[in-house]
């Protein structure tokens, strides 16, 4: 009898076990994601250790970035995401002629404007000097709390001038919308939704925003000609007595089109009392030197339009040229590096202007404007789509 | 037999104890056995370091002028031993860049290859050499960001040195000036015929020191900026305007003026 009794429990030891065994989740191991680094382009990426790029964090990302719930909110009037001023027909800019900002100033949940235009999401993996006009996001920057391209998920959703909410009320709406908890799941090995993991995901998705495919890249790569008046743009653009772009916007040396620096490109003369911008890059690092400094934006795709500048104020490229033609304005801090301010500009000829243009138009990648792979999702993990939000 | 065994146990707790302690206490790690040699690289003007973006300074043109940055490559490093001896230590990864916005750039480890003695003579070249000075060899910043357009010649800039200087004459009480040199270009009718490699072979003025097995030695090599712009040519900032990588002319002034620019010593400038 006692034998018996022992082989019962052994059995149902065994069977109990294999039970709570076949009850365990599956492991976490979430597919690296494949970044393919383009011909001539940066080979060290700014992925921070914590944050590995997966493919399943990416398409976590590619969700929260698009879906305007992101606001903690769900009243259609009241849904604002990523894409809502980052639009990928506009190279992740605002661009003008926006159905819900015109103007291409956007305008906070709070009603509230942002203190600067928004900047384009491009390229932003090579990025190692620091987020905003004014490179605050940075780990040199004066807030170690908002250090790194994932802060500025929960800095959006939390600013007045943007979505006006909290994180709390984020996340909780994120893990009650079906379908999110399991692929928080995958990506990150929980299903409970944290606002670290939303800030993790949507920041993956965003450093895959690689453009590498306009005609100036395809020149680079043998695989296509320029005409006359783009290569007489190019050297406009790459020379100190023509145009004089390259040594802030790079160039076949630094295809990014930018150096990710800060500089006053001798827009203003004033920079005290009502002048006095308290986001400008001098606040950050107390050089006055910086007084008046912005950061280089890229200048992929910057052909698809305005608003140009940290505070929107030219609306054509035309005019952009125009100003560092013309329309320079000396003052103390202006940078070294323009060194046309003697002349008040670089005072390019009319046909100059246009081939410089024509070459700028070089940088357009539409393969990276029309990217399926960085479009919306065709459906929220609850089966209700972006365009049901717009 | 029990006690016995008791002192058994202890005796060996006590012996691993000992071990345990004795391995968490790492002996010193062996000095390296060949001579190390560590390269500060400082900027002065008139013997005193030089002080940024303040326009305190005048060159020998009666130019007042300020410093605002100063990004080079050093490339070809090699000492001259007192028995005979060349050794260029870093043939392998040849390029030094140095800017003075970024404080680790000033600080170079020759990398441990050298023997011990007396150097007499330390030389370099400011710049890369044309063989070398290859497009796209640099891909990231910040030495990507010194590229040398194509259509200039590519490659990199050898120096850019950022400044201001108050014009005889204008409209605006300073002006910004780039004093950047790198591959000249030799113009006929206004076409680009031939290059120029302009990269500098320096022999920086100063004593001789020792390199001992296993010690490291620090010297210092100082821009004397002011020397850019004199001796043998007085540098004009008014006839020469504010950027001259496209005048050859110009960036000749600069190699001829480049011989007494870098002193070495064992000192750093107070």
């Amino acid at each position: 009898m006692k034998t018996k009794q022992r082989l019962q429990w052994i059995i149902l030891t065994i069977l109990g076990i294999a039970f709570s065994c076949s009850e365990k989740p599956q492991p976490y191991e979430p597919t690296p994601y494949t970044l393919d680094i383009p011909d001539y382009f940066p080979t060290q990426v700014n992925i921070p250790e914590d944050n590995p790029l997966t493919e399943e964090g990416v398409e976590l990302g590619r969700h929260l970035f698009y879906d305007g719930r992101l606001s903690g909110r769900t009243h259609r009037d009241s849904l604002m995401s990523c894409a809502t001023c980052h639009i990928q027909s506009q190279g992740f800019d605002l661009g003008l002629g926006n159905e819900r900002f015109p103007d291409g100033q956007p305008i906070g949940l709070s009603g509230v404007t942002p203190p600067h235009y928004p900047l384009p999401l491009i390229n932003l993996i090579w990025n190692e000097n620091g987020y905003l006009w004014n490179g605050m996001i940075h780990p040199s920057g004066p807030d170690q709390s908002k250090t790194r391209l994932e802060d500025l998920v929960w800095m959006g959703v939390v600013a007045p001038h943007e979505m006006a909410g909290d994180t709390n009320r984020t996340k909780k709406l994120i893990q009650s919308i079906d379908g999110y908890p399991a692929l928080f799941e995958k990506a990150f090995g929980t299903n409970i939704v944290t606002m670290e993991n939303i800030n993790k995901a949507v920041a993956q998705f965003v450093r895959t925003l690689i453009s590498s495919d306009a005609k100036f890249d395809r020149y680079m790569r043998g695989e296509e000609q320029l005409t006359t008046e783009e290569l007489s743009g190019y050297v406009l653009f790459t020379t100190e007595e023509g145009a004089d772009c390259f040594h802030c916007h790079g160039g076949a040396g630094n295809p990014l089109f930018t150096t990710h620096l800060f500089y006053n490109n001798g827009k203003d003369r004033e920079f005290t009392g009502a002048f006095e911008d308290p986001r400008d890059r001098y606040h950050i690092t107390n050089d006055p030197m910086d007084i008046g400094a912005y950061k280089a934006t890229t200048l992929r795709n910057i052909a698809l339009g305005g608003p140009y500048m940290h505070d929107g104020r030219f609306q054509t490229l035309d005019e952009v040229i125009d100003f560092y033609a013309h329309g320079l304005v000396w003052s103390e801090y202006i940078n070294p590096l323009m060194h046309h301010i003697g002349t008040d500009g670089n005072q390019l000829l009319p046909w100059e202007k246009e081939h410089l243009k024509a070459f700028i138009a070089t940088l357009m990648d539409t393969v990276f404007l029309n990217n399926p792979k960085f479009a919306p999702p065709v459906q929220f993990p609850d089966g209700t789509t972006f365009e049901s939000q717009q | 037999m029990k006690k016995g065994l008791h002192k058994i146990v202890i005796l060996l707790i006590m012996a691993l104890t000992g071990l345990a302690s004795s391995c968490s206490d790492k002996p010193p790690l062996p000095k390296p056995d060949n001579p190390v040699l560590m390269v500060i690289f400082n900027h002065s003007v008139n013997g005193e370091p030089v002080v940024f973006d303040q326009m305190v300074y005048e060159n020998l043109a009666g130019n007042p002028y300020l410093i605002n940055e100063i990004q080079y490559f050093i490339s070809e490093f090699t000492l001259h031993y007192s028995d005979g001896t060349v050794i260029e230590p870093v043939i392998w990864d040849p390029f030094h860049y140095v800017d003075t916005d970024l404080e680790q750039t000033r600080h170079w480890i020759i990398p441990d290859s050298l023997k011990q003695g007396t150097v007499d003579q330390v030389t370099f070249r400011l710049g890369i050499c044309d063989a070398l000075n290859a497009s796209f060899m640099f891909v990231n910043p910040p030495e990507r960001d010194m590229f040398w357009p194509e259509y200039l010649g590519g490659g990199y800039h050898y120096m850019k040195l950022n400044g201001k200087w108050e014009p005889a004459s204008g409209n605006y009480p300073n002006l910004p000036f780039d004093f950047h040199v790198g591959r000249g270009q030799i113009y006929e009718n206004e076409e680009i015929v031939s290059f120029v490699d302009n990269s500098m072979t320096i022999t920086p003025a100063g004593e001789a020191f020792s390199l001992s097995n296993g010690d490291t030695t620090t010297v210092v090599i100082t821009m004397q900026i002011e020397n850019w712009f004199q001796n043998p040519h007085v540098y004009n900032h008014d006839v020469w305007g504010g950027y001259i990588m496209n005048n050859q002319e110009a960036m000749q002034i600069a190699v001829e003026n480049s011989h007494d620019v870098f002193i070495i010593s064992r000192e750093e400038l107070p």
